[in-house]
């Protein structure tokens, strides 16, 4: 056998059934095997960024089925691998597992700046979990499967595997034999503490009965793990209200009595609230980071933390926990919603007190999302998102793009369905969610995807309407044009008197975009047109397009600003100074 | 700043040793040495790095990201009071006999050549200080070149 045979026999053995790929020079040999062998679907994206993210939609996706995939995007070297990178340091960022295959310049020529050859691993190095380049034929199988322990065992991570194109193409020894039931990655500093040590256990369950003002913490651990019905019964156990991180949106139906919504910069007040005032913060599969904490010398001042986290590295990085348990967010939740010991408690004053917080900005949220549109009759983002929210029940998957419809679609979609919330967290990337919402529909083919995007962002991965018309997938695409890279107009808004240095944005006829690639298009300018356009894209079979034309000056808020802390909360809309449009 | 010698085990695979330099530079350190030699143990490395640091909580950052390579099989950080620390050091002098053996009661060195009755190659180890010390008793103007390994240490 061959490096290539060899290659896609061990994708085989792990269960790899398609690969998202562009070829190029140096990996054609393994896409010749593919198509000889017929075994993989192969999907084609129109740019290797696509394939990345294709590929990671896929791990999110199935991560909660009875079918867990490993994303595995494929490249040529050079162009093709760069092209991956952006793709890849957002799995990082976001603990996505997936696995990267990338040729490279065959042995003899490598270092010599040969066509198409770039320094993969240096590249790649610091922003993936591991990287691999084998340089010898009988190395490639026990590569690919250590490179899948180690992008699926603790915190997940995209793995890069970098082989020059001789390598693929060496005959194998007659004696090799590679036992794949047997192995056994030796890895001797690879280790992960998956069950949670008893003492720390004991000592959180202590500060969970004495606290009188508490919160739950869920973050991407718990969606991870498969841990949202676990936290849940542990919550209602309890009765602590729960606080979401961006990627912990869904682990739980969003409207349950005990839940405060999303925490941080663009949180709502109940849970920023609540954070700021609480004695205890019982934290599962998060990592503190600044769009969650703001300002880390205000931040939950007399509150003890409890950090439950399957990353030793993310324990004490940001925020210095009480009681540290480094272990899987669900065998944690597993022995404490069992523990004898843990105790409800009705805390009152402290729900009363949430209450009150609920109240601070709802009126006004309501009467906007009633309202439908801006001063100059553009349609409002939170009320799209609030529609299709009603018409889908928030039982539909949701992939959004990053920036101003992101957070909308994060705050007033009502998750219901669990893992069904996917978006660029870490990394924030513009772009990603055209590709991640196609792997997302590979991997969940009964469920209804919606890619929520911008007209920026749109923009910047669009060329994958190719790779929708090619596959037929269902998707439904929203684009919520404000004409503006909206996010960072608001940030222009409140924090640089309302100058828009490169924000305004011109965008082509989308209708005749959409046509191009054969998928229905509608346009929505209309607040009364909103729910019958979803309505339509809901009733639709196939890839459709809705436009919605927004108000450039709607803003998302709350926003804590970037540094600051609870007290700097922005909970109402500075009177607009001058914009120029 | 307070100075500080991380020992790391780790195995002994291609890019290693740029991925604990870059995790040092993403962390905004520069290393003041970084020695590595081969441990007892066929093809696990043993990495002595020195780098300055007064924060607990920022040494304890490096050395749980450095666990976390998959490479990495053991880290931790070694005091001064429980290990030594140690450097050598190779001197091109130009000094006459006289003046080099006026250090011998201080000092313990070794005499690798003469290349002339003028020109000498020394050699030397000791604590960074210790090191240190004779490079200034020597005078600067006597040394030609110098060598120094950087620091490796050992529990005691
Ligand atoms: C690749 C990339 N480039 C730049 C940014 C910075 N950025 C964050 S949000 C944003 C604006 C996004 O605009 P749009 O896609 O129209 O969405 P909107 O905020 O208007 O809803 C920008 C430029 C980013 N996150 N990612
Ligand atoms: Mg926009």
């Amino acid at each position: 056998m061959t490096g290539k045979e060899l290659l896609l026999r061990a994708l085989a053995d792990r269960g790899v059934q398609t690969i998202f790929g562009y070829t190029g020079g140096a990996i054609m040999p393994v896409f010749d095997q593919m198509d000889k062998l017929g075994h993989f679907r192969f999907i084609m994206s129109r740019h290797e960024q696509g394939a990345a993210f294709m590929a990671q939609g896929l791990s999110r996706a199935s991560l909660s089925t009875a079918n867990p995939q490993v994303g595995v995007c494929m490249a040529t070297s050079g162009p093709g691998a760069m092209n991956l990178v952006t793709g890849i340091a957002d799995a990082y960022m976001d603990s996505v597992p997936m696995v990267a295959i990338t040729g490279q310049v065959a042995t003899g020529v490598i270092a010599t700046d040969a066509f198409q050859e770039s320094d993969v691993v240096g590249v790649m190095m610091p922003i993936s979990k591991q990287t691999y380049m084998p340089l010898f034929v009988d190395e490639i199988e026990q590569t690919v499967h250590e490179a899948f322990y180690v992008a699926t065992t603790g915190r997940g991570g995209p793995v890069v595997l970098d082989i020059p194109k001789d390598v693929q193409n060496v005959q194998v020894d007659k004696d090799y034999h590679f036992d794949t039931a047997a192995f056994r990655p030796a890895l001797p500093g690879f280790y992960y503490h998956p069950t949670p040590a008893r003492e720390p256990l004991q000592k959180a369950v202590e500060l969970i009965n004495r606290s009188e003002r508490p919160v739950i913490f869920c973050g991407h651990g718990v969606i991870n793990s498969n841990a949202g019905q676990l936290l849940q019964q542990f919550a209602e156990k309890v009765n602590i209200p729960v606080a979401f991180t961006l990627h912990g949106l869904s682990a739980l139906p969003l409207d349950h009595p005990l839940s405060l919504g999303m925490m941080g910069m663009h949180g709502t007040v109940e849970a920023n609230r609540a954070i700021m005032e609480a004695d205890l913060l019982i934290s599962f599969g998060m990592r503190f980071d600044d769009r969650v904490t703001g300002k880390l010398s205000e931040y939950a001042q007399n509150a003890d933390v409890i950090h439950v986290e399957i990353d030793p590295s993310e324990i004490g990085k940001n925020v210095q926990p009480t009681v540290a348990i480094n272990a899987d967010v669900y065998r944690t939740l597993h022995v404490l919603v069992s523990d004898p010991m843990l105790a409800g408690k009705p805390r009152r004053r402290w729900r009363q007190r949430i209450a009150e917080a609920r109240e601070v900005m709802a009126a006004d949220l309501r009467r906007e999302i009633d309202k439908g549109v801006g001063d100059d009759g553009a349609l409002l983002m939170k009320t799209i998102i609030d529609r299709l929210s009603k018409l889908t029940g928030g039982r539909d998957l949701i992939v959004s793009d990053v920036g101003q419809h992101q957070m909308m679609a994060a705050r007033f979609y009502n998750y219901q369905t669990p893992n069904s919330w996917f978006a660029s967290g870490g990394a924030g990337t513009m772009g990603c969610s055209l590709p991640m919402a196609i792997g997302v529909k590979l991997a969940r083919p009964d469920e209804r995807v919606w890619s929520i995007n911008g007209d920026g962002g749109f923009q910047m991965n669009m060329q994958e309407l190719g790779t929708i018309m090619e596959q037929g997938t269902d998707l439904k695409i929203m684009i919520l044009n404000n004409g503006y890279l909206g996010m960072v107009r608001q940030w222009q808004t409140l924090f640089f008197d309302g100058r828009y240095a490169g924000t305004p944005m011109q965008s082509p006829d989308f209708g005749q975009v959409a046509s191009a690639y054969s998928i229905p298009y509608r346009k929505v300018t209309e607040l009364a047109e909103v729910e019958p356009a979803i309505q339509e894209a809901i009733d639709h079979q196939g890839a459709i397009m809705l436009e919605f034309v927004c108000d450039p000056s709607e803003v998302i808020l709350p926003m804590i600003p970037a540094g600051g802390g609870f007290n700097d909360m922005i909970i109402k809309r500075p009177k607009a100074k001058k914009e120029k449009s | 700043m307070k100075r500080r010698a991380i020992l790391a085990f780790m195995l002994d695979r291609p890019g290693v040793l740029q991925k604990v330099s870059m995790l040092i530079r993403k962390k905004m350190y520069n290393v003041d040495t970084l020695t590595v030699c081969n441990s007892r143990k066929e093809g696990i490395s043993r990495m002595t790095i020195t780098l300055r640091e007064d924060d607990e909580e920022k040494v304890q950052q490096i050395l749980s990201q450095l666990e976390k390579f998959t490479e990495v099989v053991s880290v931790k950080e070694l005091d001064t009071d429980h290990s030594y620390w140690r450097e050598a050091a190779i001197i091109k002098v130009e000094a006459d006999d006289e003046h080099l053996e006026s250090f011998r009661k201080d000092y313990t060195f070794e005499i690798l050549d003469h290349k002339s009755d003028e020109i000498h190659i020394i050699q030397i180890a000791g604590s960074t200080r210790r090191i240190d010390a004779f490079v200034k008793a020597l005078g600067e103007e006597h040394i030609i070149e110098i060598a120094r390994t950087g620091v490796t240490a050992l529990e005691k």
